[in-house]
């Protein structure tokens, strides 16, 4: 708990606002957000050895018996019990009433009184102000009757509206918490403690502490805490937080395990790979803290208002009792007073918004989205534009062999010389050859003397003949002859954007390879998920026209700009935005970091390293373009939650304000309609987290679990971009 | 009072149903190692502060059933009045409850129970946990007021019963001698320690059901009997 940073509340994990209050439980110092946080934190997890959980039981308890019977005794004075003959045993209820109410009031009144002071010290007046002062007059009003030997004392309904009070602060944070139960993963990285074994002894140590090639053991039912390789045991694992897909990977010697993958069903020995603090769990964490510990635009609006409305109020209360007072005794008019004070405590205003985006931010951080502040969550609801960049995002960013036009030799061979060649270059597309012809099953030739040529292309012999590979330009320097037929083949496929290979031997051009950067399985639907979102969709592209335009079929995005530069890609965003209002990038967060900084919301798919880099405000998980559409539903219905939350905390304060102001309402009422309408809000804000998981079963073609770990393992590719292998 | 004093009785009769829960809690406050007389204030403040809770919920139920009379019948019923259709209305709901809960002290309602059971009692109990090994003399009373919220059928359908008299004083008057019933069982728990038999609690739960029963059917009859007078001769003494 230490670990947590201080700006957000120990119990329900919201930010720490205006309320703040710090304890120390358990020996650890604790801070949260409001009263009611407090009380619940330690009636959850305070040990009962605990002097402090105890002590504030008991306050709370003997509060609650003091209160309870000058209730009761009250209501029997209401029933005019002492009327009559037995008038002389008035003022001694009264004076009894008093010495039950004095020590009722400290009890549940302590908290209000101090936070109110330390605010006052500030220079500010917060809504417990507007409690202390209710509270308080009503309570000097009936000393003063008391002492005065009137008829009417409201020493109840000073204590009663504490304890609502009380009790409405305390079932709210319940409330909350159980919507920060779904944060509370996200937020352990740091604080969670691994089994490490050192030489047969196995101890328990705090995940940052942990360095490469350290073993640890991790027991089904756990979160792996490092990245690292099994070296014992088979299980499968959950790896949603990373990936953003709940689905078992099986796991065995040797298979790669991530951070914050939930080991399902066998015990694992691992070895870690990495520092524990380094991982990309560790990067959610941080970043989900981070994004907690922000305040959204709508919640500075709120605050603001909350701000201003307690001045508001207490004059409001005022006027109020001033006016009443001429038509009705003083001490009624003083009771309407309090009801308005009591009634128009905003404290719902101000837990309209943070509940329902630590919820939204929490959801998606669950399945692997990381959103860097309640504001970004705001804004993507409010998208009316979605600009795609082409490579990398909509395509897989590797090159595939797409064609092989041969001029009397076979494909096979083609390849098989190719590949031959191609393996000695570390040119992105050398690469795509030599897979090509793994995926065939086809031997290299081998191949001597190579040299690169640089921009023609690669050299070598093989067989006792000269072999060459690349553009036109080293065909044309070596003079090789080239049939016209294959000539025009290889114009038109570079007229249409594709990357063309010639491959020669023997003094003679035998093939043309025609590579592309094929669009991912999912784009397609994604985008039409998008659209049937009322989303307008564009790509904005640095690469040529034909290349663009044909991506941009496939996938089925009509409008496209292409052989755009950075700030071409910003001005066109500009001049969307004026049509548009609010509008998103979505890129790879690698080439265009300006462009997805300067967008309203910068979408990152699968880029870790971006995390650091704070470019983009969204950052989808590896693989995680066919979230989009879902993250998007998140973040409206966030916004709707917020939206109604702040309209009913309104509606109902204001009603109720009216009420109180016009002496409908009953101080003690009000007191409790003002807890229920807290209440109401947790209600409305928990909604959230029912929201279904994105569905990853429309995607076409995906493979099941069975070995894609083991496959990108031997292809030597980091395990974290797997899943665009896979599909690539 | 004839009626109070029925209360009292069940409420004496269903304490030995208390005794599984409240009585293991009332086992645990133990005695005070200051001395018997030290035991004794122990437990009265223990007691006084789950009276007062029963009472306040009376107190709530009773007004809960004003309410809801005084917005249909625009008359505030009282218990020797004649009864109009709300008033009726309640007892008849009331009633039912009852019985209802009796049933489920048989063992024949096991949802409804559940049902009852579940609702935040985890928590309280987790707290309740923490005031038991409190030194603090103001540890029993604060104990007390929490366990009286513990969700409990038997408090329940006193509640209910409390509700039926559609008055916060008659209801308040309704819990206390509900609350006043148990007090003899829960301090001899607390002073003797557990003594009677598993078999007997059984029998206990058997008793609470029965009277629980035949109030609910009383309560019931009162709503659906024509005659206001057999009403008014059956809770004859009740305050006016």
């Amino acid at each position: 708990m230490t670990a947590r940073s201080d700006n957000l509340c120990s119990h329900c994990l919201l930010p720490i606002g205006l309320r703040a209050m710090q304890r120390k439980v358990n020996g650890e110092d604790c801070a949260f957000c409001c009263y009611g946080c407090c009380i619940a934190f330690q009636v959850k997890h305070g040990k009962s050895e605990e002097w402090e959980a105890a002590w504030l039981l008991i306050r709370l308890g003997v509060g609650a018996f003091l209160t309870m019977n000058i209730m009761l005794i009250s209501l029997v004075l209401y029933a005019g019990t002492f009327s009559g003959a037995d008038a002389w045993l008035l003022p001694w209820i009264h004076l009894l009433l008093w010495i039950f109410a004095t020590p009722a009031l400290v009890i549940l009144g302590e908290p209000y009184l101090r936070e109110t002071w330390a605010h006052a010290a500030q220079g500010r007046v917060t809504s417990s102000a507007l409690v202390v002062l209710g509270v308080g007059a009503a309570y000097a009003y009936s000393i003063f009757a008391t002492i005065e030997g009137s008829e009417q004392v409201y020493f109840d309904t000073a204590t009663m509206v504490l304890m609502l009070f009380t009790i409405g602060s305390y079932i709210e944070a319940a409330g909350r918490a159980k919507a920060a139960r779904d944060l509370e993963p996200l937020l352990a990285a740091e604080s969670e403690c691994a089994t490490v074994v050192d030489e047969g002894t196995e101890s328990r140590r705090p995940v940052r502490d942990i360095g490469a090639g350290m073993l640890v053991r991790v027991k089904p039912g756990e979160r792996v805490p490092v990245d690292g390789v099994v070296i014992e045991g088979l299980s499968h694992t959950d790896e949603a937080v990373i990936t953003g897909e709940s689905r078992q990977v099986a796991k065995r010697v040797g298979s790669a395990v991530i951070a914050g993958s939930i080991n399902l069903d066998g015990p694992l020995l691992i070895q870690s790979s990495g520092a524990g603090s380094a991982t990309r769990w560790a990067q959610i964490c941080r970043s989900v803290r981070d994004a907690l510990s922000r305040r959204s635009p709508i919640q500075r609006i709120a605050d603001r208002v909350v701000g201003v409305s307690v001045p508001f109020v207490l004059i409001l209360g005022g006027l109020t009792v001033a006016y009443w007072a001429q038509l009705m005794p003083f001490d009624q008019a003083l009771l309407v007073g309090l009801a308005v004070l009591v009634v128009a405590c905003p404290c719902a205003v101000g837990l309209a918004a943070p509940l329902a985006t630590s919820l939204g931010i929490g959801r998606l951080a669950r399945c692997g989205c990381l959103v860097r502040d309640p504001g970004t969550l705001e804004a993507l609801a409010r998208t009316r534009l979605l600009a795609f960049d082409k490579t990398g995002t909509l395509t897989s960013g590797r090159s595939r062999i797409v064609g092989i036009e041969s001029d009397g030799a076979g494909t096979d061979e083609v390849l098989a010389r190719a590949a031959g060649l191609e393996r000695h270059s570390e040119h992105g597309l050398a690469h795509a050859i030599t897979m090509a012809a793994a995926a065939r099953g086809l031997e290299p030739v081998v191949t001597s003397d190579v040299r690169a040529v640089p921009g023609r292309g690669i050299l070598g012999n093989a067989d006792g003949q000269p072999m060459a590979a690349g553009n036109s330009a080293l065909m044309g320097d070596l003079g090789w002859s080239l049939a016209p037929a294959l000539r025009e083949r290889a114009r038109s496929l570079e007229a249409s954007g594709h990357s063309v290979i010639y491959v020669g031997w023997a003094g003679r051009v035998h093939a043309v390879l025609s590579l592309d950067d094929t669009p991912l399985p999912e784009a397609h639907s994604t985008i039409e998920k998008l659209r049937s979102l009322g989303l307008h969709v564009t790509l904005l592209t640095g690469d040529l026209a034909p290349a663009a335009r044909r991506v941009a079929a496939m996938v089925g995005i009509e409008d496209m700009q292409a052989c755009l530069s950075p700030e071409a890609k910003r001005a066109a965003l500009d001049q969307y935005r004026q049509s548009y209002e609010v509008v998103a990038m979505v890129g790879d967060g690698l080439n265009d970091g300006p462009v997805l900084a300067d967008a309203d919301v910068g979408i990152a798919v699968g880029s870790a390293t971006d995390l650091a880099r704070e470019t983009a405000s969204l950052v989808l998980p590896p693989g995680g373009l066919w979230m989009l559409p879902w993250v998007i539903a998140v973040a409206r219905m966030v916004r709707k939650t917020i939206l109604t939350n702040l309209m009913w905390a309104f509606g109902y304060n204001l009603v109720a304000l009216t009420l109180a102001v016009l002496g409908l309402l009953q101080p003690v009422l009000a007191a409790a309609v003002m807890a229920s309408s807290s209440l109401l809000l947790v209600v409305n804000s928990l909604r959230l987290s029912r929201l279904p998981d994105p569905a990853p079963s429309a995607l076409p073609g995906r493979l099941p679990s069975a070995e894609p770990d083991s496959v990108r393992r031997a292809l030597g590719v980091p395990v974290m971009s797997g899943p665009a292998i896979e599909r690539g | 009072m004839t009626y109070y004093l029925v209360i009292f009785a069940a409420g004496f009769a269903g304490s030995f149903h208390c005794l599984g829960m409240c009585g293991g809690f009332a086992c645990a406050l133990g005695r005070d190692p200051r001395g018997p007389a030290a035991t004794v204030g122990r437990h009265l403040l223990y007691n006084a502060g789950r009276l007062t809770t029963y009472c306040f919920l009376g107190g709530v139920a009773g007004a809960l059933g004003e309410v809801w009379c005084t917005s249909r019948g625009l008359e505030v019923p009282t218990l020797n009045g004649s009864l109009d259709t709300a008033q009726r209305v309640l007892a008849i709901t009331a009633g039912l409850l009852m019985i209802l809960m009796a049933l489920q002290f048989f063992g024949l309602l096991q949802g409804f129970h559940r049902v009852a059971v579940g609702f935040g009692g985890s928590t309280l109990a987790v707290s309740l946990r923490s005031l038991l090994k409190s030194p603090s003399p103001a540890a029993p009373v604060a104990f007390g007021v929490f366990n009286g919220f513990l969700p409990c059928p038997l408090v329940y359908a006193f509640a209910v019963q409390a509700a039926s008299t559609a008055g916060a004083l008659p209801g308040i008057l309704v819990m206390l001698s509900f609350g006043l019933g148990t007090f003899p069982a829960m301090l001899m728990m607390g002073g003797v320690g557990r003594m009677l038999a598993p078999s007997w609690r059984q029998r206990g739960v058997w008793l609470a059901g029965s009277f629980i029963l035949l109030l609910g059917l009383i309560t019931l009859g009162r709503g659906m009997l024509p005659f206001a007078a057999h009403v008014h001769a059956w809770a004859g003494g009740s305050p006016g």
